[in-house]
């Protein structure tokens, strides 16, 4: 035990110490961006390896053909503005449902009672049931992959502001009721500010869910879009063309997620990080 | 809004003797509690009429009514499918689990300890989490074809960056000082990780099976419609394309109930009992 515990001691440097003893050359190696463009690469040989591995796994050369012979027939931005289209107001119309029932559900004890099992049944019906029924009940036109969306991402933002508006302070709650601050005012002013991050939260978790569900909606509906054309290729046996959708859409959600939602949310939080 | 006037009600109610007080403490819970019954019970009947108002509008051949998706969902029971397919869905889920675990803890530790590949993950696994489902169902069918290993594979791509980025926030959210003290009290690098470091994750491995327990069990059964050769998903597909529509929505009721049941008995329980040593969990999750 003695002798375990001294060497311990006696081999411990400081962290300057070892801060100055590593050369220039390792500190760079070892350095963030060295860190990132490592991961890139290890992403490109993984898949390198895998489409040697499974013979129909398409490897990056045959997706960039693809993708380049996507682009040539102009299929990208007609069927892209479309998902797009449906997405962006199914997931609006949920997010402003979903708000406003979020905030009533967080206000009051009795409506948190009468919509929790609407809400939970909500949460757990998969998206392929709810493209399956509105592909069913709407035809193949724009209208079932944007109730599609709407369905799957409603609950989402309703549990998460439900859940912040739960959280704001009970005592600026009692105070504006014992000054008869009005309801609007109310939620304009002290609910809506304090649930900022929580409504951030269920959009990011809407949103999510959301291109999954136009996704599934486009797929079975075959009414345009992405997902038709993903499931065109993947239907023809070459998955080549439909890596290059996955490629092009992924690319499209994360361009999306650092430019636009990340910014939004900084904005909404000026109240807060400014001082 | 009524919970805060009963709180502001409150202090100017003592004006009896303590016992009609407390008998009226007792008959104001007792008729809150009522309340919350009868809401709850509410909320079930809108449902049901919604579906059936739907049903009505869209015509029950395209929304079946609800008793006639509870006979298919009994004749179903009654069949034996039930157990089957049941049970390897189930199975194929927690292995696709057990598969994140095992990559995403590891992964999730590295991140949480060093800021190298902290560096190196984080891109990967924030990207991953926001590929919709459907990729990551047709990938691994891609990969695989039409096997079991299909939705295995499926559950646990959607289910490893939720462990590891939940594991990376429990590591970083270690108490410092505990590891110092280790530290200077000679303890080897394999001692604090047994000890110190992996008791603190455990509850957060958990929370994070817990999370995305509820979004594996829908890409499990999106990846066997797709393309599985048993399971609830399979089931699915087989009824939508006989487009017996009641048939669908009672596997999907009865597989909706079924994880409901798993979520809140067995990984509740589960996690109580991994959980006991910490007194503070003891009282949460029982």
């Amino acid at each position: 035990m003695t002798t375990m515990q001294r060497s311990a001691v006696t081999k411990r440097r400081s962290t300057t110490e070892i801060e100055q003893s590593t050369p220039e050359w390792q500190k760079r190696l070892t350095s963030e961006t060295a860190a990132r463009v490592t991961a890139l690469l290890a992403f490109v040989v993984i898949w390198v390896v895998m489409s040697w591995l499974f013979s129909r796994v398409p490897g990056p050369v045959e997706v960039g053909e693809r993708l380049v012979d996507e682009f040539s027939r102009g299929e990208v931005f007609g069927n892209f503005g479309m998902t797009l289209y449906r997405f962006f107001i199914g997931v609006g119309l949920a997010t402003v449902v979903g708000i406003a029932v979020g905030v009533v559900m967080g206000l009051s004890q009795l409506s948190r009672a009468f919509l929790e099992s609407p809400v939970l049944v909500g949460l757990s019906i998969p998206a392929i049931i709810w493209s399956f029924l509105t592909v069913m009940w709407f035809g193949f036109g724009d209208m079932s992959p944007i109730i599609t969306t709407f369905l799957t991402a409603v609950p989402f933002v309703v549990i998460n502001v439900a859940q912040g508006v739960r959280g704001v302070s009970r005592d600026l709650r009692d105070m504006s009721e014992t000054y008869n601050v009005p309801f609007g005012r109310r939620v304009r002013h002290l609910v809506l500010p304090a649930v900022t991050g929580y409504v951030a939260a269920g959009v990011r978790f809407a949103i999510i869910m959301g291109w999954n569900g136009v996704l599934l909606a486009e797929w079975f509906g075959g009414g345009g879009g992405v997902g038709y054309r993903a499931r065109f290729w993947y239907d023809a046996n070459r998955y080549g063309g439909f890596a290059a959708w996955v490629v092009l859409f992924v690319g499209f959600i994360v361009i999306l997620d650092r430019f636009v939602l990340d910014r939004a949310i900084q904005r909404s939080f000026r109240w807060r990080d400014s001082r | 809004m009524t919970d805060q006037m009963v709180v502001g009600a409150a202090p100017a109610a003592p004006t009896g003797p303590a016992d009609d007080r407390e008998a009226d403490a007792r008959r104001t819970a007792r008729f809150r509690r009522w309340r919350r019954n009868a809401l709850l019970a509410l909320g079930w009947v809108a449902i049901y009429l919604v579906w059936e108002f739907g049903s009505w509008w869209f015509g029950s051949r395209l929304l079946p009514r609800p008793h006639e998706v509870f006979a298919s969902a009994v004749e179903i029971v009654e069949s034996g499918n039930f157990v089957t397919d049941f049970s390897a869905s189930v199975l194929k889920t927690f292995a696709g689990f057990g598969v994140a675990a095992a990559v995403g803890a590891p992964i999730g530790y590295l991140m949480g300890r060093y800021n190298y590949w902290r560096a190196f993950f984080h891109d990967g696994v924030t990207i991953a989490g926001t590929i919709p489902a459907i990729v990551y169902a047709v990938m691994s069918l891609i990969v695989f074809g039409l096997s079991n290993f299909g939705p295995i594979l499926a559950v646990a791509l959607v289910s490893a960056p939720y462990v590891a980025l939940n594991v990376a926030e429990g590591i970083r959210g270690v108490d410092r000082q505990l590891i110092t003290m280790s530290e200077a009290f000679g303890r080897t690098p394999a001692q604090i990780r047994r000890q110190v470091l992996i008791p603190t994750i455990v509850p957060f491995v958990f929370a994070a099976i817990r999370m995305c327990f509820a979004v594996a069990w829908k890409v499990e059964a999106l990846t066997e419609v797709f393309g599985g050769r048993n399971g609830v998903g399979f089931q699915i597909r087989t009824e939508y394309q006989l487009y017996d529509i009641s048939a669908v929505l009672a596997w999907t009721v009865l597989f909706i109930a079924f994880m409901l049941v798993i979520e809140r008995l067995v990984l509740a329980k589960a996690e109580a009992r991994l959980l006991s040593w910490r007194p503070e969990e003891r009282g949460a999750a029982l």
